[in-house]
């Protein structure tokens, strides 16, 4: 058993840390401030290779696992969230479900494009009246000659608008349930597509998310990813991978929270000594760096374990909740730890605070990562 | 002997060529050996320089020729060795200055000694040369000693307080180098003044920090940049500044700015918030200008005054031109 | 033309620096490649780049743990690293005839170094790698191009700055200014560790200058208010700053 990570993982992991703090963490507040697609820092970080990690080198990705993806995106959302959500999608899902499910011609049209981040993907799964009940999708892809015609609604498309290229899944068969869904490439500026106004939220502002519509929009047979009816089985099998990616930008919000606590309590006095000296702040402290520790273990380890052709469902659960649950605690006691300087905007632990708070929601919320953990409880014990 | 290069510009003693007596003197003492001093440069800017210095050194050594004008290292190397040797000089003495840190180097490799670059303080110790010099970005103090001889030393300028002059006028002898073609390989031409391009903050070696007691973004301007400039400084902002809109955010020194440790760092007009202070508490010496007599950044400075920042600025920038 | 590029591991800028009970404690400092020789890597870079020079060699002097600094510059685009190792604290004067001779013995033609070492704070190794080559030195580079057989260049000297040109071979130290170094980017960290890297003993070389001690010193303030009017306190400030703290 060996807990280190490899030398050239590292390595990696301090090049994203010294790319992030000098070219992300000086516009991080303000991008929260005044939000804005931060396409030129997306730019640099395609420049820099994280932008597809688990891409093979042939398609100029880095050809690495989940670990490494998960390694570094914990290094962007320890200095941003909102760039780590815009990495983990455009990383995670368009790509590697293009690279396991998509042909030859699709690989060479799109992969190298997303791979250094000249372009960035989007995922397109949730409707306004279907999170994470995947089956009942109403967007339809009607067959006509030479491709389909997509009509619906799509809600919650991270990078919306901004984004290149979307993975779009909607239903070929409407009568089929989940096997009726399928899955397409659709580009930005194809006819018939249209995107609402960014969503207003309560953190990750420069992680644009938008409505999607398809009013007749259509879409040639080549852009069709994988067979008819696949489509579910296909978001069904990232879901996994996503969700490890979510636990390690978890785990940067905290870390990031963590470390501005715990040199402010070294820094701050109150009745004559720094204020790290009282145990309600230290004992604080202990908890944040023992939570942080464990959902870092675990997230590891899940990561690992699927690099290694394992199926990890609940493992990637387990780590998602445990890692989102503590980036809401661990931001929360930085705020504490802060005292009425947590709450002002002047100094970002309430920002950590923020942004926090949506890992416990998005790719599927804390209850339904227990539904998905309490299964496989159920599934080991009557095996 | 201790033998100390004295700098000058076009025949002007530098402040630094002072210095460089005041160390010699405490050298050749505890040593026991003469002293004497080197002028290079051309004809004229050698024979003033000798003749303002042979009043602080028993004899000035000059050696007079264009191209120790020019400021090729090359040159101005040959013709220090060249003393040296024929003086049998046991240490070799010059200020760290730009020149004098790219000389002292060759001249310690080609003469076969010890190099104690940029020392802030050099005495003699059971015989040997120990010296003390700022390290790992100055935020620490080596004490360290020479192994072998003759010992070159670089002192640091302004580590030294300049020596008086004294009672008898030195002689000056004029020295011969015997320049080689590859002393004259670098041609060298004098391109501008000192840039007044700002200096990078995080490796300045003075930061002049304003906060919002200056009032609005132009006395920030007239006083905190004036000020810097007169003191070839970087300027750097508090938080609250920056959220003004009156600097950008580049300049902003704390928690959630940039860290930064000059040798000196002057705070005008901010009071020292713990989160300000976490970036520049290393700093060197911490001067605060502020009219409230309780501002946290008291707690943290060497020298402080009380007073309107608009106020007291004016009457630094005036007193600071008034030195010698 | 071959290019060496001198490199040096040393404490981040921004690693605490902790007090032991000898001194200074190092334990908790992370380091990594030196800024100012970053400035070197770089320039041997687009000289290359630019068809001045065919190959770029990275050099270290140093315990093992250099070889991160070499890895860092194969990862930036060097070709090919060498170490010199030795667990010994030498000097530039002690270090610079081993490192002539690597100079020497890859053929090259330009070696650049960082102005200063942020650990010793010296500036030293330049000018010393100049002498133990008998090549000219150029030192504090702000701009730098290679034009014929020689090199032309702009440097800062005392009074402000100088153009510089000289035939090749030369010593070139490196500093902001002369350009913004690149990222490593993640596909070349990983080729990086495929690039050759020789690690040699250090042969015999001795000391010059011996550290007996480092210590950080405690920022014991002054805490001296200056009394008087304006104009008085002024001048008292001026006159402290001068003599007393010794920072003008």
């Amino acid at each position: 058993m060996d807990f280190a990570l490899p030398d050239d993982l590292l390595a990696l992991q301090r090049a994203v840390r010294t790319f992030a703090q000098r070219e992300i963490a000086p516009v991080a507040a303000e991008l929260d401030r005044h939000p804005r697609f931060p396409w030129p820092t997306l730019r640099k970080l395609g420049d820099l290779g994280a932008l597809g990690v688990m891409t093979p080198e042939v398609h100029g990705g880095l050809g690495l696992g989940q670990l490494a993806l998960a390694v570094l995106l914990e290094e962007i959302a320890a200095t941003d969230a909102a760039h780590a959500t815009i990495a983990a999608v455009t990383n995670g899902l368009p790509q590697a479900l293009l690279l396991e499910h998509g042909s030859e011609a699709q690989h060479e049209r799109w992969l190298g494009k997303l791979a250094t981040g000249a372009w960035i993907g989007a995922f397109c799964l949730t409707e306004p009246h279907a999170g994470s009940d995947a089956a009942a999708l109403r967007t339809r892809a009607t067959k006509v000659d030479g491709g389909y015609v997509l009509e619906g609604t799509k809600a919650w498309i991270t990078s919306g608008g901004e984004a290149q290229l979307y993975l779009v899944l909607a239903k070929t068969d409407p009568a089929a349930g989940a096997r009726g869904v399928s899955a397409f490439l659709v580009e930005r500026g194809t006819d018939g597509v249209s995107f609402g106004p960014p969503e207003r939220k309560l953190g990750q502002h420069a992680a644009i998310t938008t409505g999607m519509r398809f009013d007749g929009a259509f879409v040639p047979d080549g852009q069709r990813l994988g067979a008819e009816g696949q489509g579910f089985v296909m978001a069904m099998g990232s879901l996994d991978g996503g969700r490890i990616g979510i636990a390690a930008q978890a785990i940067g919000i905290a870390r990031a929270a963590f470390e501005a606590a715990v040199r402010y309590a070294g820094e701050r006095t109150a009745f004559g000594q720094p204020i790290r000296e009282y145990q309600g702040v230290s004992f604080k402290i202990a908890d944040m760096a023992t939570r942080i520790e464990a959902a870092r273990l675990l997230t590891h380890r899940a990561a690992w374990l699927k690099d290694r052709g394992y199926r990890v469902t609940g493992e990637a659960s387990m780590a998602k909740l445990f890692a989102s649950e503590t980036a809401v605690a661990v931001t929360d006691a930085a705020v504490q730890v802060f005292g009425g300087y947590g709450y002002s905007a002047e100094y970002p632990v309430e920002r950590y605070l923020r942004d926090a708070r949506v890992t416990t929601l998005y790719e599927g919320t804390s209850e339904i990562q227990r539904i998905v953990i309490e299964r496989q409880v159920r599934r080991e014990f009557e095996r | 002997m201790v033998l100390i290069v004295l700098d000058h510009a076009a025949g002007t003693p530098r402040r630094t060529a002072f210095e460089g007596v005041r160390a010699g003197r405490r050298l050749a003492e505890a040593l026991g050996v003469p002293l004497a001093g080197l002028v290079l440069g051309d004809a004229d800017g050698a024979a003033a320089a000798a003749t303002a210095l042979a009043a602080f050194v028993p004899t000035v050594y000059r050696a007079a020729d264009p191209a120790l004008a020019a400021g090729g290292h090359e040159a101005r190397t040959r013709a220090i060795v060249d003393v040296a040797r024929s003086v049998g000089a046991r240490v070799v003495l010059m200020a760290a200055s730009r020149s004098g840190q790219a000389v002292a180097p060759r001249v310690a490799l080609r003469f076969g000694g010890a190099l104690l670059e940029d020392v802030t303080d050099v005495r003699v110790e059971a015989g040997a040369i120990v010296a003390e010099r700022l390290t790992y970005l100055s935020r620490a103090v080596a004490t360290v000693r020479a192994l072998a001889e003759p010992v070159v030393v670089s002192v640091k300028p302004g580590a030294f307080a300049a020596a008086e002059a004294s009672a008898a006028m030195g002689a000056v002898e004029d020295v011969t180098i015997a320049f080689e073609e590859s002393d004259r390989v670098a041609q060298v031409e004098p391109a501008g003044r000192a840039a007044r391009d700002r200096v990078a903050l995080e490796e300045a070696d003075v930061v002049v920090c304003g906060g919002r007691g200056l009032g609005d973004a132009d006395a920030f301007e007239a006083h905190v940049v004036g000020l810097a400039d007169d003191l070839g400084a970087a300027v750097a902002s508090t938080r609250a500044v920056v959220d003004a809109g009156w600097r950008p955010y580049a300049e902003q020194v704390g928690q959630t700015g940039k860290s930064v440790a000059p040798k000196l760092y002057v705070g005008l007009g901010l009071s020292g918030a713990v989160q300000h202070l976490s970036g520049m508490n290393r700093s060197g010496v911490i001067v605060a200008v502020n009219k409230d007599p309780d501002a946290p950044i008291f707690k943290v400075a060497d020298y402080g005054v009380v007073g309107d920042v608009r106020e007291v600025v004016p009457a630094l920038r005036a007193a600071l031109a008034a030195l010698d | 033309m071959t290019i060496v590029t001198f490199v040096k591991h040393v404490p981040d800028a921004e690693a605490r620096l902790g007090r032991g009970p000898d001194g200074l404690d190092l334990g908790g400092a992370s380091f990594a490649l030196d800024g100012m020789d970053e400035y070197g890597v770089e320039q041997a870079l687009r000289l290359r780049e630019a068809g001045a020079a065919s190959e770029v060699v990275a050099l270290a002097l140093g315990p093992a743990r250099s070889e991160e600094a070499l890895r860092s510059a194969l990862a930036l685009g060097a070709d090919r690293a060498v170490l010199l190792e030795t667990d010994a604290a030498l000097d530039p004067i002690a270090q610079a005839p081993a490192l002539a001779e690597v100079v020497r013995e890859a053929g090259a033609k330009l070696v650049l170094v960082g102005g200063k070492q942020a650990d010793w704070d010296s500036a030293a190794l330049g000018p010393a790698l100049a002498e133990a080559l008998g090549w000219p030195l150029l030192d504090w580079a702000t701009e730098l191009a290679v034009e014929g057989d020689g090199i032309v260049a702009v440097h800062d000297v005392d009074d402000g700055s100088a153009r510089w040109a000289a035939p090749l071979p030369a010593v070139v130290t490196a500093q902001q200014g002369l350009n913004e170094p690149r990222y490593p980017t993640l596909p070349n960290i990983m080729k990086a560790k495929r690039k050759p890297l020789e690690r040699r003993p250090l042969a015999a070389a001795s000391a010059t200058v011996e550290t007996i001690h480092v210590e950080r010193p405690a920022h014991a303030r002054r805490n001296v208010v200056l009394d008087g009017d304006v104009a008085t306190a002024a001048r008292e400030l001026a006159r402290r700053l001068r003599d007393e703290a010794k920072v003008l």
